[in-house]
């Protein structure tokens, strides 16, 4: 089986099966052949594949015409914020995120610095389709700018964004996890920016994934024994291009990766009030704290794009995902894991609490995820052919199907980053939410054979 | 004539229109092919000073990377320093991102094979297989390599060559020269080499902005310029480079040019006086070679035309100097390719020990007079036309190797039907300009009659 993942705003794949260098050429050539004449920003996370693929999107971006300026191994949230920062036409950031080693991904930034949005995505994958490609002749030499420290920027903004008064008197102990990818190095940066004692750990940059680069509990145990071993205030853990981020408490527990965006969510919307924005797969702790402060809670499909564009379309506070990224309206329209980190320490200094007493004021649900690998020609037919399961009853079908009940709600959608079924339920009783999953999974396996 | 198709593979690799028909996904295609057929080793990339290189250099390094190579970039780099280059680092092969003399918008890539040698006949036959098929061996995501950037690397080759000179005697003499770079890739190394013999040099066309003065052929009607500010700069010797850097013509003191020819028979006659050794050149380069040969009591091997043949038969015969009459001297001490450093390091050399002119060293040849000639034939016909002739020759010393070459006490005549064009190249050499042009005259008719008759 073939994996190619098109996505609306990248393409992902396995390296050398179908990431390949004539596919990374087409497709940014048509990004290329869709964005006005101007600069574009590259950046690469630290995957051994990343140089393969960041000479191929240089070459279709110089031959289509723009200036390249490349930014090496830069978080792509970093990258995010140089987009605007730079005046360029958009971005390319190779990075597969939370994905293992052997796969890549390139995903399109547009001018605002946002993923690229709906529209945006259908024209990208027109152009690629019709294979017709703006190349010039280039009579002049075109250019490509190695952009030297470009993270410099983005600290200097940072830092003005958060209270580091607050947060360096409070003299944190911090473990940090960045498995290697591009956030590590500037970890010890921000650290230090923060007044923070750092031990990082995985933080040599060197591409090796010493596990998943899925912030959750499962990758966490390295984080949470160093926790305790050095007696650290908290445990970050991230993905491999800084855009999710999981957390572990002073106590050493592993949480899962949907606390993140309660947490700083209701630090966040305490000054800032306002919507509040997340998917249909995200847990109800965030309709806990967007009751607290009466706001609504907008739900949309999953994915930083589509809560992100909701989020500038609706104007709200804070847009989140269960997923551990999220992105704040006073900040700038990316999922930012060091924004998350700097208002999670924030919180903890301004209101002199520990990790552990921040999450004990979150309700306790409990969530259950599981997933069946699928042929990609059947994703969908399989999806919708669970609404058997739920005759008569009312289903949001904006994203595969979501049916909420009184006890239980559950979420069945197809990836749209690996040929898989996602099935998500979540209760307040543990095996109410198991109940529902596993009736969902032996459907699922009954119909795949 | 065939009108030129914007996209050309052959055996030297593939040249097209950037923006046209060489696009990025073409150069990381072939590239990929070159990784996938070479295997996974080190491969240097190196380019000419066209703008679209760095475009182009990047979509190969991609194909290179995803098929498990480590390429080693060098930057803007001459021909021959390549190729040398290849073999001194012992690295599996070479991709070079050049159009030599075609115009600007022109781009292509070359292939190199291991040893820093161009791929045989056969071998480009199996790199282009897999190019067609389209089957590439990409490596897992962890067996990808990184990139390697040597900038300096052009230097080693320079060392090699001044390492078999007597640079001593050549500095004593203090030389002035006027070099002609014609804008090529030799400009990024010509300056310090002839540093490093004591010249004193006054350089013309050495901007390598990837647009050219004149035409790159180092042709007498491409050197005026260079004979001019010979004569004005009261210089010993011009040295005319081609795009490449791997063909080398000479202007004497005078301000006269000598024919591409005298460059090989310069640099034979020296390194036979030497080391003795046996000599190869390709059919069309002059009998003083045979002259040189027989003062020396060593072998001469014709080869077909093509500097991949004249290299091959010199490595089979363990030959110690040979080339092309075109101004390609193949000194194999240094590397068995054409290279216009090694060529004007022996000349120089030649001039320093002998104590005489380029002038004077010119005339102590026998002279021979050479014209070269072509005619229009269909494709189909050239061939059968020079095969008619042959027999109509058959008694006579003949050589069949490549066309037909007839060859009498002091005369020959060479006639070839183009690989490339449809044409047939005549070429004949006697003792005597009146004789020559006879010989071109009466076999041109002979072809003309023939191709008459065939057509009927």
């Amino acid at each position: 089986m073939k994996l190619l993942k098109l996505g609306i705003s990248g393409v992902r794949g396995i390296v050398g099966e179908t990431i390949t260098p004539e596919l990374v050429i087409n497709f940014t050539s048509a990004f290329g052949t869709m964005l006005a004449a101007g600069p574009v920003l590259v950046g690469r996370d630290t995957r051994k594949s990343g140089p393969m693929i960041q000479e191929a999107a240089t070459a279709a971006l110089l031959s289509t015409g723009h200036e390249v300026i490349d930014l090496g191994i830069c978080p792509t949230p970093i990258i995010q914020y140089l987009v605007k920062k730079n005046r360029a036409r958009g971005a390319v950031s190779i990075t597969a995120g939370h994905n293992s080693a052997d796969w890549n991904a390139l995903n399109f930034i547009n001018s605002d610095g946002t993923y690229l949005n709906e529209f945006q995505g259908s024209e990208l994958l027109d152009i690629y389709h019709l294979n017709r490609f703006s190349q010039k002749s280039l009579k002049k030499v075109p250019r490509v700018i190695h952009e030297i420290n470009p993270e410099e920027f983005y600290f200097a903004w940072l830092k003005n964004k958060l209270n580091l008064e607050e947060i360096s008197r409070a003299r944190f102990k911090v473990v940090v996890d960045p498995c290697n990818g591009a956030g590590s190095k500037f970890v010890d940066q921000f650290f230090d920016l923060l007044g923070c004692e750092l031990v990082a750990v995985n933080n040599d940059g060197n591409g090796y994934f010493p596990h998943d680069p899925e912030p959750r509990p499962r990758n966490a145990g390295e984080v949470a024994s160093l926790v305790k071993a050095t007696g650290s205030n908290i445990g970050f853990l991230l993905n491999s291009d800084v855009s999710r981020v999981s957390l572990v408490t002073e106590e050493g527990e592993t949480l899962s990766e949907e606390y993140t965006f309660p947490i700083v969510a209701s630090y966040y919307l305490k000054n800032h009030p306002g919507p509040v924005v997340t998917n249909l797969s995200t847990s109800m702790m965030i309709n806990d704290v967007a009751r607290k402060y009466k706001v609504p809670v907008i739900r949309t499909r999953v994915g930083q794009s589509a809560v992100i564009q909701t989020m500038i379309q609706e104007g709200a506070s804070v847009a989140g995902e269960g997923s551990g990224g999220l992105a704040l309206r006073d900040f700038h329209p990316a999922f930012d894991g060091f924004v998350i980190m700097g208002l999670v320490l924030e919180r903890m200094a301004v209101e002199q609490k520990k990790l552990s007493e921040l999450v004990k004021e979150l309700p306790r649900y409990h969530i259950v995820k599981d997933k069946i690998v699928c042929p990609p020609h059947r994703l969908h037919t399989l999806v919708a052919e669970t609404r058997k399961l739920y005759p008569g009853e009312e289903i949001n079908s904006a994203d595969g199907l979501r049916i909420t009940r009184k006890d239980v709600w559950v979420h069945i959608r197809a990836s749209t980053t690996e040929p898989l079924i996602r099935i998500i339920a979540e209760s307040s009783s543990p095996n109410r939410a198991q109940l529902e999953v596993d009736k969902v999974v032996s459907f699922l396996n009954r119909l795949i054979g | 004539m065939r009108k030129q198709l914007p996209l050309k593979i052959s055996v030297s690799g593939v040249r097209g229109i950037v923006g046209e028909s060489l696009t990025p996904q073409i150069a990381t295609r072939f590239a990929s092919a070159f990784g996938t057929y070479i295997g996974q080793g080190q491969i240097l990339v190196g380019q000419d000073s066209r703008p679209s290189g760095v475009m182009l250099k990047k979509a190969v390094l991609s194909g290179l990377l995803a098929t498990g190579c480590q390429p080693i970039e060098v930057g803007i780099l001459p021909i021959p320093t390549i190729l040398f280059l290849t073999k001194e680092k012992q690295a599996a092969g070479a991709v070079v991102i050049t159009a030599s003399h075609n115009p600007l918008d022109w781009n292509g890539l070359k292939f190199i094979g291991p040893e820093g040698l161009y791929l045989k006949a056969s071998q480009v036959e199996e790199f282009l297989d897999i190019f067609h098929q389209g089957e590439f061996t990409f490596v897992k995501a962890d067996r990808i390599k990184p990139v390697i950037q040597e900038k300096k690397a052009g230097e080693l080759h320079l060392q090699k060559i001044l390492n078999r000179l007597k640079v001593k005697t050549i500095k004593n003499r203090k030389f002035r020269v006027v070099a002609d770079c014609a804008n090529g890739a030799g400009a990024i190394l010509l300056p310090q080499f002839l540093q490093e013999l004591g010249c004193e040099v006054l350089f013309i066309n050495t901007e390598i902005t990837g647009s050219f003065a004149h035409q790159s052929e180092p042709t007498p009607e491409n050197l005026k310029e260079l004979c001019r500010k010979v004569k004005e700069f009261k210089a010993d010797l011009g040295l005319a480079q081609d795009a490449d850097a791997d063909r080398l013509a000479l202007v004497d003191e005078k301000g006269r040019t000598l024919g591409e020819d005298l460059t090989l028979t310069l640099a034979v006659a020296h390194v036979l006086s030497k080391k003795k050794g046996p000599v190869a050149v390709n059919l069309s380069a002059s009998m003083v070679i045979e002259d040189l040969a027989r003062k020396y009591q060593v072998p001469v091997f014709r080869t077909k035309i093509g500097e991949s043949n004249v290299v091959e038969k010199m490595l089979e015969t363990k030959a110690v100097i040979g080339g092309e009459g075109n101004g390609g001297v193949i000194w194999p001490e240094v590397h068995p390719c054409r290279d216009s450093f090694a060529a004007a390091g022996l000349v120089l050399e030649f001039l320093a020990e002998s104590g005489k002119t380029l002038s004077e060293l010119a005339q102590g040849f026998p002279k021979y007079y050479m014209i070269k000639d072509k005619l229009s034939c269909p494709s189909e016909l050239a061939f059968r036309a020079v095969l008619e002739l042959r027999h109509r020759y058959e008694k006579e010393t003949i050589s069949t190797l490549d066309g037909l070459k007839i060859i009498r006490e002091d005369s020959w005549v060479h006639l070839r039907p183009s690989n490339t064009e449809p044409i047939i190249r005549l070429i004949a050499e006697s003792k005597s300009a009146a004789r020559t042009r006879t010989l071109i005259r009466s076999f041109k008719k002979e072809l003309v009659d023939i191709i008459k008759k065939l057509s009927l």
